[in-house]
């Protein structure tokens, strides 16, 4: 989604496979955005702010880098 | 992917501006007056009432079906992204309906020319909503 030629890209479905798959609205209401926003984000259509980044790393109690990373095209 | 609470509503405001105004234009341009007429501001005020009624009527049967109306960040992003290319049209529309008030002593166009950006500024800001939504902000 960057304009600089990289992109994010992320592992929040694997890391809700790895909760017991925990469903995007679960996600969603704990992280306090909509289910849209989960599933565009997941999808990689939507790169989130870093508080909204921050937060899904918390409910994953994982370090932000093991959620999301950046990748040079 | 599911249609948001948001996206069901713009779908509805662009097909009722659609309706609406594609009403009042197809009534009114083909009899260009060199002035407005009375009888085409009734047209107007019709397709006004069309817009405000589908409006309400739809957004209460959305509602009925979908209560998660909230909003997060992603939501006012698209709005700001739309907005600003909706702004961009409208104000292209106002440099030519000056641009008409110059050469011609027609209202009817000068009001008209406007009308029309207006309306296209709408759907061109509620279409780039829409496309963000579906295709990324």
């Amino acid at each position: 989604m960057g304009k600089s030629g990289g992109h994010v890209t992320n592992e929040i479905r694997k890391l809700r496979f790895h909760q017991d798959e925990m469903t995007q609205q679960e996600l969603a209401d704990r992280v306090g955005v909509t289910r849209q926003t989960i599933n565009a984000i997941e999808g990689n259509k939507y790169s989130p702010s870093l508080e909204v980044a921050f937060r899904i790393a918390r409910v994953f109690d994982v370090p932000l880098e093991q959620v999301f990373q950046y990748g040079e095209e | 992917m599911s249609m948001s609470f948001q996206e069901k509503s713009l779908w509805l405001m662009f097909i009722g501006l659609v309706g609406g105004f594609g009403f009042y234009f197809v009534r009114v341009l083909p009899s260009s007056t060199a002035q407005f007429m009375p009888y085409q501001v009734v047209f107007f005020v019709l397709a006004v009432v069309m817009l405000v009624v589908t409006q309400v009527v739809g957004h209460i049967i959305i509602a009925l079906f979908d209560r998660s109306a909230n909003t997060d960040e992603r939501d006012r992003l698209i709005e700001l992204k739309g907005t600003r290319n909706g702004a961009y049209v409208l104000a292209t529309g106002v440099f030519l309906a000056l641009c008409v008030a110059l050469v011609t002593e027609s209202n009817f166009i000068f009001t008209h020319v406007l009308l029309g950006f207006w309306v296209l500024a709408q759907l061109v800001e509620i279409g780039s909503q829409l496309f963000f939504y579906r295709w990324g902000a």
